[in-house]
């Protein structure tokens, strides 16, 4: 506990220090920045991955989950309480179309669901660094994370299988309980798959790691919030909000990004503000974008800009969150 | 490494009242760089409000022998001015990130002095005869009413007082999209070499318009950054051959033979990290601060926020030596974070024989270490032990446990008073240690060669 209430403390601490840079003399310091985002990507790490679903509820300012933000009239963002609990039915539906992201490594993740679920999850989501640095940090943090992970295979079971999931076509058959519709031809692996995810293990079941790693990082909340084992048992929150963000398609990043951050959700802001270190750089005004030689780094890197525009946003949140919105 | 050292302090703040008259705030006054020449006869330090003061030891005298060898404002210029980048919006500060001179091949003495983007070569002449007696001008250069010059007469060369003329010879702009770190000039006397975080050009010191890029580690896809270069160096004897440390802490050995373009390093010194001490800072504390060739050529130093490191170039596994600067810091990293201190990127220095290392540290400490005996020292750069032939003491920062009477504990460690820069004389045991806006440079009469 006192490891994750110190990791949220060095990533408020981490975004203070990335939105402060901005306005420097001499423009971004590119060293500081990169190691201040290998900080808040550890710190964050550290943070989404600690089985401690009471802090999560809690929301960044002790808001008692639901969070008051939530709007009556629209689908709930879910991100604080959406952490640790299934995605309602009809949020799986989406998952489908958000699979297929080209740019997102997801497949690459698939063989390692088995092993290193929870890590997996949580650089998956919105973690475009690849490679060495990510696999050291998971390294790095693979003690703490080896007993949730024997927890959370357990709780799994035939979830393991999700991990193949990426293929797309296989989840647009689990929506509800049974997706089991005789709609596949029995006999293709493809059943048997569903047959062992769908219904049995679902009262059981941990938030799917897979599918979430395979989101890009616009389902940022979500993926992030259900990545981590060790989340409340499915069901067992009565107030648990619909996935908004699940039944979306990711039209438009900045929407979902936006309304992600409605809910006050660190987790949200970690996922959008860590995910890639240019992205960071891409939020200052006008100057000091170090990177910029005529190179786009893709749309979901442009998408974290256009957030701290977002006025509605503001006015939802709690002041913490907002100092960070507004970075 | 005697202990007994004698104290020489000027002020660069005194020498800014004397001088150019600059009313800068205090922070221009911070010294951002120091260097001794090859031949430690001068001293140049660099600040933050891009100036530079150069200091020239005298001579040492019969009359004042207990002031011999003594460092005295020799000159004092502007460098670099702020600039503003109207096409990425963003100011350039004029703080001068280093200098190196040039070796001396007439009696002018050439440095390059580089601020976050350009590079500058300035000449320095001295000036200490002029011509008098001109026929068709006065003393004063006014031209002479012709019907009162009677006879012709030839000018001759009278000695004045000396005057030291800086010239600025060349500019390198534009060689740089991101912040220049160092700069080395290679042993050939004819390039040098820049480097910013992710690229390391090739100068030719007379060509201006153009430079080579031999390394670049900037990724296609900026998400991808994962390290930078921290500081570069020429090999002090092979002209081929040049190091370049990263963030993530390695070194990488290049051989300019090799390629055109050295990305593929020759040899990669690393050493692997220790799991016990891992931490959310690992990564920010392993990062190379500076690296420095030995004298003979042989070794490497570096500095990472918390040790120094020696490296045998013919081993790349691990360093051949360590030595804890600070490992008292190791559990305050948070508050060092929180605080910017761990962002503090501490010099190196090694003494003329190779076998005393120096660093900086905090509290206006700096450590020496002598590679030999394994003994080490901390003293400390302040005003009450720096009168002149003053006997620096050694000092202690207590870690609980034990305390004597004059230890420093660690709490009470002032983390605004660092020394960032440190240089040592080529040849002899005198130290050049900048604390904020003041310079110190002590000797060491007992034993003034090298041992």
């Amino acid at each position: 506990m006192e490891f994750k209430l110190e990791a949220h403390r060095i990533v408020s601490i981490s975004l203070g220090k990335i939105y402060n840079s901005r306005v420097q003399r001499g423009g971004i310091k590119l060293h500081k920045n990169l190691l201040v985002s290998l900080v808040l990507r550890s710190a964050r790490q550290v943070y989404l991955s600690d089985p401690c679903p009471g802090l999560y509820l809690a929301g960044p300012a002790g808001i008692p989950a639901p969070p008051p933000q939530q709007q009556p009239g629209e689908p709930a963002a879910g991100p604080p309480a959406g952490w640790g609990e299934p995605p309602p039915p009809a949020a799986r539906a989406s998952w489908p179309e958000t699979e297929p992201q080209p740019e997102r490594p997801s497949v690459s993740h698939a063989p390692r669901v088995g092993d290193e679920v929870p890590v997996t999850t949580v650089t998956g989501v919105g973690d475009v660094l690849q490679g060495g640095e990510a696999d050291a940090t998971e390294a790095a943090w693979s003690r703490v994370e080896r007993p949730r992970q024997a927890a959370a295979r357990e709780a799994e079971g035939p979830a393991g299988g999700w991990g193949v999931f990426p293929e797309g076509s296989l989840a647009a058959r689990r929506p509800c309980g049974c997706p089991l519709g005789g709609e596949d031809p029995p006999g293709t692996p493809a059943t048997t798959l569903r047959t062992a995810c769908c219904c049995a293990p679902r009262p059981a079941e941990d938030e799917p790691p897979a599918p979430p790693a395979v989101c890009p990082r616009k389902r940022g909340a979500a993926g992030v919030g259900g990545g981590p084992a060790g989340c409340p048992a499915p069901g067992s929150t009565p107030l648990k909000k619909p996935r908004r963000n699940l039944e979306q398609p990711p039209s438009g990043g900045e929407d979902d990004d936006a309304e992600e951050m409605e809910t006050g959700n660190v987790a949200n802001l970690i996922s959008i503000f860590g995910s890639s270190f240019s992205g960071l750089l891409r939020k200052s005004p006008g100057g000091g974008r170090e990177e910029e030689e005529g190179e786009e780094s893709g749309p979901e890197a442009a998408e974290p800009g256009q957030i701290c525009c977002d006025k509605p946003v503001l006015r939802d949140m709690n002041p913490w969150s907002t100092a960070i919105v507004a970075f | 490494m005697t202990s007994r050292l004698h104290i020489r302090t000027p002020s660069l703040r005194e020498v800014e009242s004397q001088g150019e008259g600059h009313t800068g705030s205090a922070t221009a006054d911070i010294i951002s760089t120091v260097e001794f020449n090859h031949t430690g006869e001068l001293l140049a330090t660099g600040d933050k409000g891009g100036r530079v003061v150069i200091f020239q030891r005298e001579p040492e005298s019969k009359n004042a022998p207990h002031s011999q060898g003594e460092y005295d404002v020799y000159s004092t210029f502007q460098s670099h001015e702020p600039e503003f980048d109207y096409l990425k919006s963003l100011e350039i500060e004029e703080k001068i990130n280093k200098i190196k001179w040039l070796p001396q091949q007439n009696a002018a003495h050439s440095l390059l002095s580089t601020n976050d983007k350009t590079i500058k070569l300035w000449k320095i002449t001295e000036r200490d005869k002029r011509p008098e007696g001109y026929n068709l001008k006065d003393e004063e250069g006014k031209l002479k009413d012709l019907s009162t010059v009677t006879s012709l007469q030839v000018p001759v060369l009278k000695p004045m007082d000396l005057m030291v003329e800086v010239s600025p010879r060349r500019i390198f702009a534009n060689g740089h999209t991101y912040h220049i770190n160092s700069i080395s000039v290679n042993s050939d006397c004819e390039t040098y070499m820049s480097a910013d975080d992710l690229r390391i050009n090739l100068w030719h010191l007379a060509i201006t318009d153009r430079s080579f890029n031999i390394v670049d580690i900037k990724p296609a896809n900026m998400e991808d950054l994962t390290e930078v270069i921290t500081a570069s160096e020429f090999h002090p004897h092979h002209c081929n051959l040049f190091v370049y440390s990263s963030s993530k802490g390695s070194l990488r050995l290049c051989d300019m033979r090799a390629a055109a373009l050295c990305d593929k390093h020759s040899k990669l010194f690393e050493e692997p990290e220790d799991p016990s001490n891992r931490s959310f800072f690992s990564e920010i504390i392993s990062s190379v601060s500076d690296v420095k060739f030995s004298h003979s050529g042989r070794y490497m130093l570096t500095r990472d926020y918390l040790t120094v490191k020696v490296w045998d170039l013919n081993m790349e596994a691990r360093p051949i030596e360590t030595y804890q600067v600070h490992d008292y810091l190791r559990s305050k990293l948070c508050s060092l974070y929180e605080n910017d201190c761990i962002f503090d990127k501490f010099e190196c220095a090694w003494n003329g024989s190779d076998s005393v290392i120096m660093t900086g540290a905090y509290n206006n400490f700096f450590r020496m270490f002598d590679r030999n005996t394994k003994r080490d020292v901390t003293l400390e750069a302040s005003r009450e032990s720096s009168k002149p032939r003053a006997v620096l003491k050694p000092r202690r920062v207590c870690v609980g446990g034990k305390r004597r009477r004059d230890d420093i504990s660690v709490d009470s460690l002032d983390f605004t008073k660092k020394i960032l820069h440190t240089a040592w004389h080529p040849a002899e045991n005198i130290i050049a240690i900048a604390a904020t806006n003041n310079l110190y440079i002590f000797q060491d009469k007992v034993n003034s060669d090298m041992h």
